[in-house]
C-alpha cells in the first residue's frame, strides 16, 4: 500500500484513515492538475499566434469540460459522504464508552505550557475553581483539595503520559486564551478554547520505546554511509519524545509552547502515575 | 502618496489643468481617486512586503543578527535589540503582515484601483453614481491605513494577534489592538460606501444598448464583489466594536467566566469595586470575524478572475467561452461563499451536524470555481495567443490559482482538516490564491490597463524579466510550504520551529525560502523602474493600443478629465467580440454601429 | 467645502486618538499645585526586626518541579524551592517590605540614577520581593542562553509583557506611578514571580535574612508604618519619632489563619 509522502511517523489507531483520505485526496489533486495541465500546455503550443494566426469565432463544442466537472463532483461527494463524515461522526465527536474502559485525562492550556490532570485512582477528577489557581504552589488547575475526590488527583506539566493500545479522551479546555493541542504523530488536533471543554479521543498504538526503535532503524538505513554522524543521530532519537505543539498563536512565547506526549505499557503507565500520585500528596497543604 | 506625480506631464498636456496634486486631494473623479487608491494600495504592497522580508530573516536565522539592523532601529532597540527581532516584534509584524496585504493592498488595488477607474469607463459612464462616496470611499482608506501603520509607533507596538484577531488573546494584548480595531471600523466605512456605489453605478449608469449581459465578465465581478463586501463587512463592524468595548470598556462580549491570565483572575473595576469578567464566548468572534473573513476570500479573488478573463479574450482574439455560465458561475460563487465561513473552524469542538453542513457547502463553491476556471481555460482554444506580458500574468494566474484552489480541498475537507490545520499548509493554500493568483492578475492589469490610464505604454522587455523572475521565484517560495505543512509544521512559530523535533527534517527549507523571497524582492525592481520610467519616457499610444472591444477603449488615452467620453458611446453588441466572420478585423467594439 | 470636510475627519480622529489615550492610565495625574520643598535628610529612624512565629509548612520544604521546562536544568545546580517563607537564623523573616504609608512631609525626594537590578540566574528571580522609585530604571538581567517573558501586571502602571530572547542580556523599565505591588511573572517558566514595589518617597526597606531593617534620614514626626509580606499579610503600627531618635519596633508574622 502506498503512504501519502512527507508525513510524520504515524501512531495512532485512527491515524491511517487521515492518512489515507490525505493520500486519495492529493491524488485526485494530481489527477485534476495534470488533467487540466495538459490541457493548458496544449493550448500554449497550439493556438500560439506565429502558429495558429488566425482566432475562431466559435468556440470549443465538448462535452468533456462537462463530464470533468461531473466527475470531480462524484470523486468529492464520495470523500465526503463516504470518509469524512462517518470518521467525523463515529471517531471524533463520539468519544468511547465505559465499556471500553477509556484513560481520562483533562487537558488545560495557558499561556505557555500544558498542564495535564488526571483523576487518580477513584477514577474522579476534583472539583476545580479559578480562583484557586496558584502556579508557584504547583496548582495550576485550580484544584480544590478539600474536594476528596481531589485528594487523589495528579497533576503534571507539559507531561503527557498515556498507555498504549486503550482508548484515550483528552477533556481539553483552556484558562486563558485559545490554544490548539496538536499531536503530529498521532494526527490529533484540537482548539482548546477557554469557557468549554472539548472531548478528544484517541488511541495510541506506538510506546515511545518503540517508536524511538522505528527511527533508529530508518536512521542506520539511510545513513549506513556515514557511521560518525549516525552516533550522534542515535543518541538524538533517545531523547526524541512525541510531542505536544501548540498550533494556535496563544502569544509571544507560543513557539516553544511544547509539551511531550509519553506513551508507555499499561504497567509503567501505572507505576508512573503511583509516583506522580505519592509527589502530589506532598503538595497538597497550601497556604 | 507624491510619486504619482510622474504622471503630471503626459496628463497635463492633454488635459490642461486637470490633474494635480492639490486638486487631487479634493478630487471626486473616479480616475483620480482610482490612481490615489492604486499608488497608495502599490505602496502598502511594498510595505507589507518588506514586512514579510525581516518574518522570513528571522525564519531562515532564528536568533541571529539582521545585519544593519542595528543601524535601523538602533541597537538598543525594543523591537530588534542588537539586530535580533524579538518574538513582540515578530507577532506585530506578522499581524501586520496579513492586515496590510488583504485590506491595504490587495484589496483596495482590486476593488479601488481597477474597480474605480475601470468600471464607470466600461459602463460608458461619465462618474460613478455617487462621487463624494467615492471619495469618502478613499479617505477613510487612507485614514485606515494611517492609524495601523502608526500603531508601530505605540510603546508595545502595533496589534500581535494575528490578521484574525481572535479573543481573548486580542483583549488581553496592549494598545496596537485597539488602533488595529479603529483601523478596522475605517477601513469597513470605507468598503461599505465603495460597495454601494459600485452597486448603483452598474445598476444606473449603463450607457444605451449595454444590457446585463452585455456587461464585460470584470464589471459583473465587480458586481458580485460589491455585494459580497456590502452583506459581510456589516457583522464585522460589529464584532469589532463589541471587541473595542471589551478592551476600552471592560464590557465581556467575548470573554468568558473563570479567565486567568498569568496567574490573576480576569477582573474589570466597576464603580470602584472589582468584579471577575466573563459571561461571553470567546467562539462569537470567530464566527462573526470568518463571516466576513470568507466571503472576502473571494473578494480577493473575482476581481482578479475579471481582469484575466478580459486579458485572455483579448490576447487570444476570441470570444470568452460560456460567458453565461461563467456569469452564473460568478453569482452562484458570491452566494455560496457566504455560506462557508465555519469550515476555518472544523476544530473548535463541532458536531458531526454542522461540520458535515459546513464540508458539504465548501466541496459546493468548488465547482463554479472549477466552472469559471474551465470556461477560461477553453477560451483559449482555437485563438491566436499572443504572449505580451499582461497575458503572460494572465496566463499565469490559471495554473497558479488552480493549485491555490485544489489545494483548499484537503483543507475545506474535515477529515484531513484536522492533520493540516494551522500549518504552513493552510499559508500555503492562500499565498497560492493571492500571491501566485490575484497578485499575477493585478501585475497583468496594470501592464494591460497603463495605456488607458497614461497614455503611455510600459516597456515589453523589462515586463517579461519581471513577470518570469517572479514566477520561478514565487514558486520557490511557496512549493516548500506544502512539504512543511504536511510535516505538521505550525504556522506563526517566530523559530520557524526550531523549538520542535517533529520540524527539524523540513528546517532547512526555510533558509531556500527566504533566500528566494530576497530574490523576489530583486526582481520587483524591473517593475518599479518600468513603471516610474514608462510614466515619462514610456511610446505613446493611441486610444485603443491593444484592438480591444470594451467600452473604455473607446475613450481617449487617458480619457477626458471631465466626462470621460467625447460623446457617450453606444453599447452595439456583447463584451468581446474577437474574430467575428466576415469582418475585416479580428475585433468588433462595443460601440462600433 | 472640501476643506472643511477634511477638518471634520480630522478633528474625527484627533479625538478618537484622545479617548484611546486617556483610557491607558487609571486617571491623567493632576499637576501638583505648587513645587514641593526641597528634600532635607532627617536625623530620625525607625529600625526593627521581623519574625516569623509558627512551624515551616511541608509544601515549602518540597522542591519545585522544574522538569516540565527542561531548559532550565542545564543552568541550576541546586534544587529550587518556593519563596513565599524565606526564613533565617532565629525565625527571622525576609522578604517583608517596611514603608511608611503616610505622615510624610511633602517633598520633592530626589530619584536615585542608579537601576535596581533583577536577574533570572537559574530560573528564579533575585531580589524575590524589591522597592523601586518612581521614575528609577529597573535593569532586568538575562545571564544565561534562555529565554524569559517578563510579566509586570501593574493596575495603576500600565501592565507589560516583555520577552527577552538569549541574545538580549539586560533590558531597562521605569514606573510612572506610585504602586504596591507590582507582581512580575515569567509564563515560560511558571514558578518564576517576584513582587516589586513602586514608592514616591525613600522610606522603605525590605528585610533579608537577619530579619532586620532600618529606615533612615526621617524628620521628627508621627507616621504610620506598614509591613507586608506575600503571603502573610500586613502589619500596621503608628509612632512618634523625636528629632534625633531611633526608634525600634519588630513585626512577628504567623500563619494566615484559613
Amino acid at each position: 500500500m502506498i503512504h501519502m509522502p512527507g508525513l510524520p511517523f504515524l501512531a495512532s489507531k485512527d491515524g491511517a484513515t487521515i492518512d489515507f483520505s490525505l493520500l486519495l485526496i492529493h491524488l485526485l489533486m494530481l489527477a485534476m492538475l495534470l488533467a487540466w495541465g495538459a490541457v493548458f500546455v496544449i493550448i500554449l503550443a497550439r493556438f500560439r499566434r506565429s502558429r495558429h494566426p488566425k482566432a475562431e469565432y466559435a468556440g470549443i463544442k465538448t462535452r468533456l469540460a462537462g463530464w470533468a466537472e461531473a466527475g470531480v463532483v462524484v470523486a468529492e461527494a464520495a470523500m465526503l459522504v463516504g470518509i469524512s463524515i462517518p470518521f467525523w461522526a463515529t471517531r471524533v465527536n463520539a468519544v468511547p464508552g465505559a465499556d471500553q474502559q477509556p484513560v481520562e485525562v483533562r487537558v488545560v492550556a495557558q499561556q505557555y505550557v500544558w498542564n495535564v490532570h488526571y483523576p487518580g485512582p477513584d477514577g474522579k477528577f476534583g472539583r476545580t475553581n479559578a480562583l484557586l489557581v496558584d502556579d508557584k504552589a504547583g496548582n495550576p488547575v485550580g484544584l480544590d483539595r478539600n474536594d476528596p475526590a481531589a485528594k487523589d488527583d495528579v497533576i503534571a506539566v507539559n507531561q503527557l503520559h498515556l498507555p498504549v493500545n486503550r482508548p484515550v479522551i483528552v477533556h481539553l479546555t483552556s484558562k486563558d486564551v485559545i490554544h490548539s493541542f496538536a499531536l503530529p504523530e498521532l494526527r490529533v488536533k484540537r482548539d482548546a478554547i477557554p469557557g468549554m471543554t472539548v472531548d478528544v479521543p484517541f488511541t495510541p498504538t506506538v510506546t515511545t520505546a518503540q517508536f524511538r526503535n522505528e527511527l533508529k532503524a530508518e536512521a542506520t538505513r539511510s545513513y549506513s554511509e556515514k557511521p560518525g554522524g549516525l552516533a550522534d543521530q542515535l543518541a538524538a532519537i533517545d531523547k526524541r519524545d512525541y510531542e505536544i505543539a501548540c498550533a494556535q498563536m496563544c502569544g509571544l512565547a507560543h513557539y516553544r509552547m511544547r509539551g511531550t506526549l509519553v506513551v508507555q505499557t499499561q504497567d509503567e503507565f501505572q507505576k508512573w502515575l503511583k509516583e506522580q500520585s505519592l509527589r502530589s500528596s506532598v503538595v497538597e497543604e497550601t497556604w | 502618496m507624491t510619486s504619482h506625480s510622474p504622471s503630471l506631464p503626459s496628463k497635463a498636456e492633454r488635459n490642461p489643468a486637470a490633474f494635480s496634486f492639490r486638486a487631487a486631494l479634493v478630487s471626486t473623479d473616479h480616475k483620480v481617486i482610482g490612481i490615489l487608491y492604486g499608488v497608495t494600495a502599490l505602496t502598502f504592497l511594498l510595505t507589507g512586503f518588506l514586512i514579510m522580508m525581516l518574518m522570513r530573516w528571522q525564519l531562515a536565522y532564528p536568533g541571529r543578527a539582521l545585519p544593519g539592523a542595528s543601524a535601523l532601529f538602533g541597537s538598543n532597540s525594543a523591537r530588534m535589540p542588537g539586530g535580533v527581532m524579538v518574538p513582540e516584534f515578530y507577532y506585530q509584524l506578522g499581524a501586520m503582515h496579513g492586515t496590510i496585504m488583504v485590506f491595504l493592498a490587495i484589496v483596495p488595488l482590486l476593488v479601488g484601483a481597477f474597480g474605480t477607474y475601470l468600471v464607470p469607463l466600461q459602463l460608458g459612464a461619465p462618474n460613478t453614481a455617487f462621487p463624494r462616496l467615492t471619495r469618502l470611499g478613499y479617505w477613510s482608506y487612507l485614514a485606515g491605513g494611517v492609524v495601523w501603520l502608526s500603531s508601530f509607533a505605540l510603546p508595545g507596538g502595533a496589534a500581535q494577534s494575528g490578521w484574525t484577531s481572535y479573543p481573548p488573546l486580542s483583549i488581553i494584548a496592549g494598545h496596537g489592538q485597539t488602533f488595529w480595531l479603529i483601523g478596522m471600523i475605517l477601513i469597513i466605512v470605507s468598503s461599505i460606501a465603495g460597495a454601494i456605489n459600485m452597486i448603483v453605478t452598474i445598476i444606473q449608469l449603463r450607457v444605451i444598448g449595454l444590457t446585463y449581459m452585455r456587461l464585460p465578465f470584470f464589471v459583473w465581478s465587480q458586481l458580485v464583489t460589491a455585494f459580497l463586501l456590502l452583506l459581510a463587512f456589516p457583522p464585522l463592524g460589529a464584532a469589532g466594536i463589541l471587541q473595542l468595548m471589551d478592551r476600552v470598556v471592560d464590557t465581556s462580549f467575548f470573554l468568558p467566566s473563570g479567565l486567568v491570565v498569568s496567574g490573576a483572575a480576569l477582573t474589570a473595576n466597576v464603580g470602584g469595586q472589582t468584579i471577575p469578567r466573563g459571561g461571553g464566548s470567546a467562539l462569537l468572534w470567530q464566527h462573526l470575524f470568518w463571516f466576513l473573513a470568507h466571503p472576502e476570500v473571494y473578494v480577493l479573488v473575482l476581481p482578479a478572475m475579471g481582469m484575466v478573463a478580459e486579458i485572455l479574450a483579448n490576447n487570444a482574439r476570441k470570444p470568452l467561452w460560456g460567458y453565461k455560465s461563467m456569469v452564473y458561475g460568478t453569482i452562484f460563487l458570491g452566494v455560496m461563499s457566504m455560506l462557508v465561513w465555519a469550515h476555518h473552524m472544523f476544530l473548535t469542538g463541532m458536531g458531526t451536524v454542522i461540520t458535515a453542513f459546513f464540508q458539504a457547502t465548501t466541496m459546493i463553491v468548488s465547482i463554479p470555481s472549477i466552472i469559471v476556471l474551465t470556461a477560461l481555460l477553453a477560451s483559449l482554444w482555437g485563438g491566436a495567443i499572443r504572449f505580451n506580458t499582461p497575458m503572460l500574468f494572465a496566463l499565469a494566474f490559471l495554473p497558479m490559482f488552480g493549485i491555490g484552489g485544489l489545494t483548499g480541498l484537503p483543507l475545506g475537507l474535515a477529515v484531513t482538516d484536522i492533520h493540516l490545520h494551522d500549518t504552513y499548509y493552510v499559508i500555503d493554500h492562500f499565498h497560492y490564491i493571492v500571491v501566485c493568483g490575484t497578485l499575477s492578475a493585478i501585475f497583468g492589469g496594470i501592464y494591460y490597463w497603463f495605456p488607458k490610464v497614461t497614455g503611455r505604454a510600459m516597456n515589453e522587455r523589462l515586463g517579461r524579466i519581471h513577470f518570469w523572475s517572479s514566477l520561478v521565484l514565487l514558486n520557490c517560495i511557496f512549493m516548500p510550504m506544502f512539504i512543511q505543512g504536511m510535516a505538521g509544521v505550525s504556522r506563526r512559530l517566530y523559530d520557524g520551529g526550531l523549538s520542535y523535533a517533529h520540524a527539524q527534517p523540513v528546517l532547512k527549507l526555510n533558509v531556500f525560502i527566504t533566500h528566494a523571497a530576497f530574490a523576489l524582492a530583486l526582481a520587483q525592481i524591473p517593475f518599479i523602474v518600468n513603471l516610474l520610467w514608462s510614466l515619462r519616457r514610456g511610446p505613446r499610444v493611441e486610444a485603443n493600443p491593444w484592438q480591444a472591444t470594451t467600452l473604455e477603449w473607446a475613450a481617449a488615452s487617458p480619457p477626458l478629465a471631465q466626462g470621460n467620453f467625447e460623446t457617450p458611446p453606444v453599447a452595439h453588441r456583447g463584451p468581446c467580440e474577437y474574430s467575428v466572420p466576415g469582418k475585416d478585423k479580428d475585433y468588433t467594439p462595443q460601440w462600433e454601429q | 467645502m472640501a476643506a472643511r470636510w477634511m477638518t471634520q475627519v480630522a478633528i474625527g480622529l484627533a479625538l478618537l486618538v484622545c479617548a484611546m489615550s486617556c483610557h491607558s492610565g487609571e486617571t491623567l495625574q493632576t499637576k501638583p499645585d505648587e513645587p514641593a520643598a526641597p528634600f532635607v535628610p532627617g536625623s530620625s529612624a525607625i529600625t526593627g526586626t521581623i519574625k516569623y512565629d509558627g512551624a515551616v509548612p511541608e509544601f515549602l520544604k518540597v522542591p519545585i518541579d522544574t522538569s516540565a521546562v527542561p531548559d532550565c536544568a542545564a543552568h541550576r545546580t541546586t534544587p529550587l524551592y518556593r519563596e513565599d517563607l524565606v526564613l533565617g537564623e532565629g525565625q527571622a523573616l525576609a522578604n517583608v517590605i517596611v514603608h511608611i504609608t503616610s505622615g510624610l512631609p511633602k517633598r520633592a525626594y530626589p530619584v536615585p540614577t542608579e537601576p535596581v537590578e533583577l536577574t533570572q540566574a537559574g530560573c528564579q528571580y533575585a531580589p524575590h520581593v524589591f522597592c523601586i522609585r518612581v521614575g528609577q530604571p529597573l535593569k532586568v538581567l538575562n545571564p544565561e542562553p534562555m529565554m524569559h517573558n517578563v510579566n509586570a501586571n501593574g493596575k495603576a502602571n500600565s501592565p507589560f509583557n516583555m520577552s527577552m530572547v538569549s541574545s538580549v542580556k539586560e533590558k531597562s523599565v521605569e514606573f510612572d506611578r506610585p504602586e504596591f505591588v507590582v507582581p512580575f511573572k515569567c509564563d515560560v517558566h511558571p514558578w518564576m514571580n517576584a513582587y516589586c514595589a513602586v514608592m514616591d518617597h525613600p522610606f522603605f526597606a525590605v528585610t533579608g535574612k537577619d530579619g532586620k531593617f532600618t529606615i533612615a534620614n526621617l524628620d521628627a514626626g508621627t507616621y504610620d508604618i506598614e509591613a507586608w509580606h506575600e503571603a502573610l499579610g500586613v502589619q500596621k503600627a503608628k509612632l512618634q519619632v523625636a528629632k534625633d531618635e531611633t526608634k525600634t519596633i519588630d513585626f512577628t508574622f504567623t500563619k494566615p489563619s484559613k
